[in-house]
This record gives structure tokens, sequence and C-alpha cells, in this order.
């Protein structure tokens, strides 16, 4: 079941750097698809690889999720931090964290709002930034030091029949796209050489993406990760959720394969939206792309809203959309 | 100690329903009688040893919204109902209406803010996503005029517990805990679970009007400050120090001879307190002070941080010095 | 070790400018490696072998920023432009010495009334600022200092006794903390020490250096900044004095935590102070190493130092020290 695997990779706690539970994860759920072999490379990388006669095909979907870090103890029970990726503080107010001490404790902290009434007038006006949020920690402040690791403790759930929510959906809904993909595939022999690379630390600057193509030296690589859904950028077409997936098209994006792929989802009727890209993109494909001597890259998103909060949304269609249509694609061997 | 049960109810100022049933059937075979009014606040009574009358006062809402519009794809608009920060809303889980639709507030992802990352968000822009693509969708499962609650799981830490809606089920859990102990009252005692408290203190004046008490306690969960942002001389109250007996609020300079009552009290029993420090803010008191003829009126209260925010903490050491004063000055006389 | 900190630090050496550094350095280790070799950008790779094959690769860059002249006036005035993170306030009232040449300069500010000059000092960049060498005219400038001529803060090193102030101890500090490591161990595996060019341009050398080395690990030695002054950074708690700092995570990499994990229990097993080290701007060596190819499992340690890249960089001793000690228990320990 899609929405039992979402809530799995959600619940799992993996920021960048610190990626081994989530690791962990991918390889039992892995370990459940027969006719695959599985290995983890010198930075922590897991890869699936499905052989098969052709061209050499890696995918790329990256495990790794935004996350706190402990900096400075202040008085009593409070802690100063730092973010692993880019978080809004917006979003950080009034949230529960959950952090792991260095002894694989757990411990609680809660990033603490004043109430209206004891703020100031200029306080008001301003959302405090990092440097003025402070972490409470209620639980284990005894057993907590400067270099432990939070995340946000939002639980996973089905927002509605059609709608999942959750934290980490960047990026494991795609880690989930990955491996329901690799489910499908089961069904067909396949015409090319397939590894499924759950990389890590996208969110520290791809170095997990860049050195495993570097090693794996691909005919052709494609990415999966989010994109924002279901909001209006100026000059930009609407993504939108339940759509399908959002097909990457610029520089960065090898033309070519963009075709057959289009052609391929009319063919089976997958839906898909093009998302111009004017310039790098953000992922892993930029990297990714210039590496050796170069390698086409394709990008797949999905339609996330609220990218970088405690409660991620995705539609699950398009999750079961963007798998069918790559198994189709990796089935023909990338045609 | 109810705190854990009462703090995931949803009960929004206005739509105390959920909270009022549980807290009747916690107390209704523990009191002489028991009722409820025509804007929902529950009133208990016990007897006790003479028949002079004190009323003690906990509101039962919390801060929360009310659906005011449905966009055309799905999306919720909401109002606050109480003083909401908009800062503390955005990437949070809310339940919605009677069928308890769950929710989430999300908000533009911060690679898309330009320089607005500071800026407070408005409330105008503010949607609750409940799954739906399209409005008719929406109007299957929620309506304009349902309430939105916070939905958040409460836990304890040893000493700390964090939740939300401390204010006030704080007070809400020590009125019923007085209820259930059993304890030996001196004056006739109301208990008064009190409704919409958070737009405006509305529900309370009336049961006061209703029961006439000679004097009442508010029994309140009140605003600390005890964080590193904030420098001593500016802090409210401090986690830890004991229950916080206010002197004057917005509004109502507390009755002197209760406070003094009060401070007497917990010092000869050894109870540690504390006295509020900053006045900013209001509670029933003052729409009790000022009922009929005018009660003398008295406010003690758990200190919480970050109240008015989904995710608020106490130290139960507090809670529990608190109730133990409340019990006591329930079984002794005040000269007024 | 003070006195080939000095020696280090005295020798002027900006980003792209490294010979000079590089012979110091070779001298120092003479008779202490088993090979060494330049490579095509100018990097220094040292080796000295152990009992196996598999390599450690220890870092520390070589470069320091500077100042290049790029304008001759009429007058003879030269201006800069900056090589490497140079801030144009750093060099308010110091002197500039341009190398080769050995000629020294002062800085002036452009301001043609006073608020304007008022305005200039507090959005102050590099085309408001000039190096005045003395000349009388154009040509007798241009002849002591053409265009091109690289330049380097004239800042003497001072021995404070536990302390010790110097321009440079970015990352020249590194490079005297590997120097020491090198002699005194008698590593395991094979040690490799790189002093790496062009840090400052932006990890340059760092990004080839170990394109043949394929090390188990690489550890880059740098300075971190520093939280122990008046009203110092609120959010970091980096102390002089207190031990080197195992880096967590800098703007430009994480560290591998097999390396946070082995570097500490390496110092807590062999009793060395250290610190746990955020540093919430700037970056090292690690970042690019981390990239090498197939990827090289990366980390680094930090030496706290005050008023980084400025001409009076502060450093503990002991905390030099503690690093070499610790260096040396990682390099001759045999698991890896």
């Amino acid at each position: 079941m899609l929405t039992d695997l979402l809530e799995r990779l959600s619940s799992i706690d993996g920021p960048s750097g610190y990626e081994r539970d989530v690791i962990e994860c991918m390889r039992k759920e892995a370990g459940m698809i027969p006719g695959v072999f599985t290995e983890v490379d010198i930075l922590g990388n897991f890869i699936v690889r499905k052989e098969g006669k052709g061209k050499k095909i890696a995918l790329f979907a990256h495990a790794d999720e935004i996350g706190f870090v402990l900096t400075r103890r202040e008085e009593g029970n409070y802690w100063r931090f730092s973010t692993i990726g880019g978080i809004d503080p917006k979003a950080i107010i009034s949230q529960r964290l959950k952090i792991y001490t260095r002894d694989g404790d757990i411990a609680w902290g809660i990033v603490g709002m004043i109430e209206p009434h004891l703020q100031t007038d200029e306080g008001r006006e301003k959302v405090p930034s990092l440097d003025d949020l402070f972490l409470d920690v209620v639980e284990g402040g005894e057993r907590v030091n400067t270099g432990d690791i939070g995340v946000f403790s939002s639980k996973p759930f089905s927002l509605s029949e059609k709608y999942f929510t959750g934290k980490a959906l960047d990026n494991r809904a795609s880690c989930a796209t990955l491996l329901y993909t690799l489910e499908l595939l089961n069904n067909f022999t396949s015409k090319s050489d397939l590894f499924f690379v759950f990389n890590i630390r996208e969110e520290d600057g791809s170095p997990g993406a860049k050195t495993s193509a570097y090693r794996l030296k691909p005919d052709l690589s494609i990415v999966l990760d989010v994109t924002h859904g279901d909001i209006s950028i100026p000059s930009m077409p609407k993504i939108e959720t339940g759509k399908g997936p959002a097909l990457g098209v610029g520089p960065v994006i090898d033309y070519g394969y963009l075709e057959k792929l289009k052609n391929l989802a009319d063919k089976i009727s997958v839906s898909y939206q093009l998302e111009p890209i004017n310039g790098r993109s953000g992922t892993d494909t930029d990297l990714i792309q210039i590496t050796r001597g170069g390698i086409p890259t394709l990008l797949l998103s999905l339609p996330l809203r609220y990218m970088h909060t405690p409660y991620e949304v995705v539609n699950i269609r398009d999750i079961e959309e963007t798998a069918r249509l790559l198994s189709y694609f990796l089935a023909r061997g990338g045609e | 100690m109810y705190l854990k049960e009462l703090t995931e109810l949803s009960g929004v100022s206005g739509y105390e329903k959920r909270v009022r049933e549980f807290i009747k059937d916690k107390i209704k075979d523990r009191v002489s009688h028991i009722e409820e009014d025509v804007l929902g606040n529950l009133i208990a009574r016990k007897e006790g040893k003479t028949d002079k009358r004190i009323m003690l006062c906990a509101h039962m809402d919390e801060v929360g919204f009310i659906v005011s519009n449905i966009e055309d794809d799905g999306k919720l608009c909401i109002m606050p109902l109480g003083g909401i920060d908009p800062k503390v809303v955005v990437g949070k889980r809310v339940t919605v209406g009677e069928k308890e639709i769950p929710g989430v507030i999300g908000y533009k992802a911060i690679h898309l803010q330009r320089g607005d990352v500071y800026t407070p968000p408005k409330m105008d822009e503010i949607r609750v996503d409940i799954g739906v693509t399209k409005k008719s969708d929406a109007e299957g499962k929620v309506r304009i005029g349902d309430f939105v609650a916070f939905s958040v799981e409460s836990m304890v830490h040893g000493d700390w517990f964090s939740g939300k809606a401390l204010d006030n089920r704080g007070g809400c859990s020590i009125l019923i805990d007085i209820i259930n102990n059993n304890i030996e009252l001196y004056y006739d005692t109301y208990f008064v679970f009190s409704v919409q408290e958070e737009l405006g203190l509305r529900g309370a004046g009336i049961s006061a009007e209703k029961i006439n008490p000679d004097f009442s306690i508010v029994v309140e969960t009140t605003t600390s400050g005890d964080n590193p942002e904030f420098s001593s001389y500016r802090r409210s109250t401090e986690l830890g120090k004991g229950p916080a007996i206010t002197f004057a609020h917005s509004g109502y300079v507390i009755d002197e001879r209760l406070f003094k009552w009060i401070i007497d009290t917990a010092k000869e029993h050894n109870i540690p307190y504390q006295i509020k420090r900053r006045t900013a803010g209001g509670t029933d008191a003052r729409r009790i002070a000022t009922t009929l003829a005018g009660i003398p009126s008295a406010v003690i209260s758990i200190p919480a941080r970050y109240i008015h925010s989904p995710m608020s903490v106490l130290n139960l050491e507090d809670y529990n010095n608190t109730l133990r004063l409340i019990s006591i000055l329930l079984t002794k006389e005040v000269q007024l | 070790m003070k006195e080939l900190i000095k020696k280090l630090t005295e020798t002027n050496s900006p980003s792209g400018r490294e010979s000079n550094i590089r012979e110091v350095i070779l001298k120092e280790l003479d008779g202490y490696i088993d090979g060494y070799e330049v490579d095509r950008l100018g990097n220094l790779v040292v080796w000295k072998r152990g009992k196996t094959d598999k390599k450690i690769l220890l870092d520390a860059h070589m470069d320091e920023i500077g100042v290049v002249a790029s304008y001759i006036d009429d007058k003879g005035f030269i201006r800069i432009e900056p090589v490497g993170g140079v801030s144009p306030y750093n060099l308010m009232g110091g002197r500039i010495l341009f190398l080769d040449v050995g000629i020294k300069g002062v800085i002036g500010v452009e301001g043609e009334t006073n608020s304007d000059l008022q305005k200039n000092l507090k959005e102050l960049n590099f085309d408001k600022v000039f190096v005045d060498i003395g000349a009388r005219t154009k040509e007798e400038a241009e002849r002591l200092v053409p265009v091109g001529t690289f330049g380097v803060y004239s800042a003497e090193f001072v021995d404070l006794g536990k302390r010790l102030v110097s321009k440079a101890m970015d990352d020249r500090i590194g490079c005297a903390v590997l120097i020491e490591a090198i002699k005194r161990s008698d590593p395991y595996h094979t040690l490799y020490g790189t002093f790496s060019v062009q840090e400052e341009m932006g990890l340059v050398g760092a990004s080839v250096v170990a394109f043949d080395i394929n090390p188990e690990m690489a550890i880059a030695l740098d300075v971190t900044a520093w939280s122990d002054t008046p009203k110092g950074y609120k959010r970091m708690s980096i102390e002089l004095g207190k031990g080197p700092c195992i880096k967590i995570k800098d703007s430009a990499s994480i560290s591998d935590r097999r390396v946070v994990d082995k570097l500490r229990n390496i110092a807590e097993a062999n009793n060395i102070p250290y610190q746990i080290e955020i540093l919430i701007f700037g970056g090292t060596n690690a970042a690019a190493l981390q990239r090498t190819s197939a990827g090289i499992v990366s980390g680094t340690l930090s030496i706290p130092c005050r008023y980084v890249h400025s001409p009076c960089e502060m450093i503990d001793i002991d905390d030099a020290e503690n690093a070499v000690k610790l260096l040396n228990a990682l390099v001759e320990d045999s698991s890896i």
C-alpha cells in the first residue's frame, strides 16, 4: 500500500549527513524486491541494481531531509540552534522537535514563541530570525550536547483519499516512487542495466549524487525530486498536484531523451506537466550533468505543497503515475 | 489530573462542547448540582460549612479559528477566534468542524519568498488545506462557520508538560481535581467552567450574575517570558517558582484582602509561590468583579510558556503547588 | 612550536602566489617525509609511509588572503582588488606589504566632503579605498608596484604567552599543526599531507589535490570562528583554549559523521580536550575533498581563532598543541 510506504518513509528521521536510519529503511524495503542487488557506497549512498543488457541508466532520489543542530547552550534548558537545509523560521515557531543525543537517546525541545501580550510593537512586526529563536529542551536537557541533531516531529497521515501529508516528503515521496517503480518493473524484463540510487546529502549541495554518478558512469541519469505545486509563480506555468509529474525542460535537461519520455507518456496516457528551468534546477541534476565527461540527464518532479514545512502535501496519484511512466520507460531501455 | 485529555480536545471559543462533555462526565457524580446555561457555561456546586458563596472559575475555551470562506480550489479561509499571533500558525495540523476533518496550515515554501521571509503572514493569506482540489469536494466535508482547532498531541516529560490549550485547560483540570479530591469546603463552592473568555471574557459574567457569589477566584494559566530573549525585568512569571498570584491586570486591581489572604496562606503552609510581575492581559476576574453590585475577585495562575500558540509548556510541580494552594484556601475563611 | 608558527605566518604568500610558503614548508619537513610532489596547480603533497598502503589525508591550505594592485593613478596612488575574503574595513588603519618589491603602503579613503567621507566609511567597498606608498609620481609608483603585484597585510607576529597574534593564522596555524603532526608521528597507515593552494579563492587546490591519492579519509585543518568575546556570536559556542574543534557542519559542508565520531573517540581515549563546532557561515577544504571523484569520507578539525580575516588573528597555543596530539593519536591508530 503506497500510503503505508509513505508513512514509513516519512516517519524515519534522516537529516543531511545523518541518513543512516533512512538507508537502513531503504535496505529493508528493497530487500522485499526480488532480483536486485544492493550496496552502500563509500559516502553512504544506497544503490539498488537491477541487471539487464543495454544502456546503463541511473535513477536518483535523495533520501535526506532538512533538520536542525544544537549550537549553543543557554541558561537552564535553553539552546540555540541552526538548520540543516533552508527552513523558514515561520515553519519552526511553535513546533516540537525530536532530538537525537550522542548516545542515541531521544530528547524533546519546543521552539517557543512569546505570547502577543509580551511582545513589543516592533517585535510584532517581524518574524524572529534563527538568531532570535531558541529551543526549550523540556525532556533530556541533561543529556543533549552541542552538535546533536533534531528533526520535526510531525506525524504523517492521509489528509484525504487522494492526498498524503507529513514531514520529509521532500524527498521521501520520490524515494517511494522509485521503490514502487522497482516493484512495477518486476512485470517487465528490462532492456537496460538499472541503478536506483537513494543518495545522501542533497540539502548539503549534492556531494552524494555527484560522487555516485562519477562512480557509476551511467549513459543516462534520471533525477526524481519535488517541485512547488499548486502555487502561482510569476511567468511560470502553474504546476498542479494530481496532474502527473512535472518534467523539467531547459539547459540541464537532455532534449532528446525528454522527447522520448513525452512521446511515451502520450502513448500510455500518463499526464505530465512541463516545468521550464532557466539555468540550474537546484536539484541533484545540476552536478550530475557535469560529472566526468558529461551525462545526459532528465528531471522528474512530484508537485508538492508547502515545501520544507512540517506538513508537506503530495497527491498519491502523482506518485503512481510517475512510477508507471518510469517503469515503461526503463523497460524500453530509455526509448 | 486530566491535562493530557483536556488539552487534546478541540474546544475553540464558542465551540466548547467537547470539553464541556468531558468535564461533565468527570464531575457529575461528585457534585450536588450541575447545570449548563444558554451560552454553554458549565456550573457545578458543592456545599460547604457556611452558606456564603465562593465562585471558582476556569475557562474551557482555547484560541482557534472559524471557517470564513471556502475557495474555488477547496482551501479554507479562516479568521481567528481569540488573540492568535499569525507567526505561530504555519506548518500546523488542525481539526475542522463537527466531522473533525483533519487539515494542515501550509505556507509558501521558503524558496519562493523573496524579501518576505521575516514579514509576519497576514491572516488573510492563511489557508487550511483539507486535501481536496475543488470547492464542491470541500463542501461535502466542512461548512462556513465550522470551528478550526489546532490538533496537537500532548506529552509528559518528567516534570514538564507540552501541548496546546494549556491556557486554560490547566485551570479546568485543577477544578476537576478539587472536586474529585473531596476537600472539606468552608464556603458553598460554585465551580464555573466558562466559555468565550478568549473573545472578551464573555461567559463568566453571566454565571456570576446567576450565582451572585460573595467573592471569586479565577484559576488561570498565564504567561511567563522566562527565556533567553527576555531579560529578567521583562518577564512576567518563571516556571518552577510555583503558582503566580496576580496583584493587578488589565481592567482590574485584585481585591487587596483576597490578595493578602492568598499570600499569607501560601507562606503559612510553605507552598512556593510567585507574584505575577506584568499586568498586560486580562482574565474573567474583571468581568466577574464588575457584575451586579461588585464581586471581589482574585486570580491564581499556573505559569506557562508560549500560551496562545499550539505548543505551550508548563511545569507539573507548579501545577501541583497551585492545586495544593487553592485546596487549602477553600478550607479557610477570609475576612471581607 | 611557537617558532614554527612565527616563521610560517611571517612568510608572505597570498592565494596564487604560494611559492614562498611552499619552500619554507618543504625545508621544515626535510628529513621527516618519504617523498613529495608539487602538482599542476602548485599544491604540495608529501607522504610518510606507514605499515599499510591505506592512506589518510590531512590538508591545510598554504595561501592567505591579500590584495592585488589593479591600477596606478596619475598621482601614484594604487587601487587594489581583494584576493580572497578581505573586507575593506580590515584595511583601515593598517598597512599593506607588496610582495617581491617589499614596498609598504597605507590605506586612504575617498571623501570630497565631510558627509561623503562619513558615508563612505559607513558603506565601505574597494572602489572607495586606495593604497598610498608615498610615491610622488605615477612613474615612481609604477616602477615600484607594477599592476598585478600581490600584497598582504603588514602585521607582525606577537607572542602574548598563551595566545599568539599574527596575520595569516588562517591557515598557517593549520600548516604548523600539520607539519608537527607529520614530524612527530609514526603513522600506522600511510600519511599524506597536502598543503593546498588558493583555498581562499574557493577551495581551488583542494578540488584536485586528492584526485590521484584515493585516501580512506581526509581531514581539513583550518581555523574556525569564535564566540567568546563581549557580545560575540550568540548562536555559536566556540572558545579559545577549550581545545581543537571537531566540526559538525558549516555553510559549505557537513562533516561525515564517521570522521566526527572517530575524532571524538580518539580525543576521549587520549584525554585530549576538544569542542564540538557548528559554524553558521564559512567553509573549508573538506567540502571540496569530499566531492573528489567517487567521493572521499571527509571532515574538518579546526583551531578556534578570533578576528579571522583581520591582520590580527589570535589563537591559543594549547589548542594547536592539542590538535597535534589528536592528529598523532589518529594517525598512529590502526583502525580506520
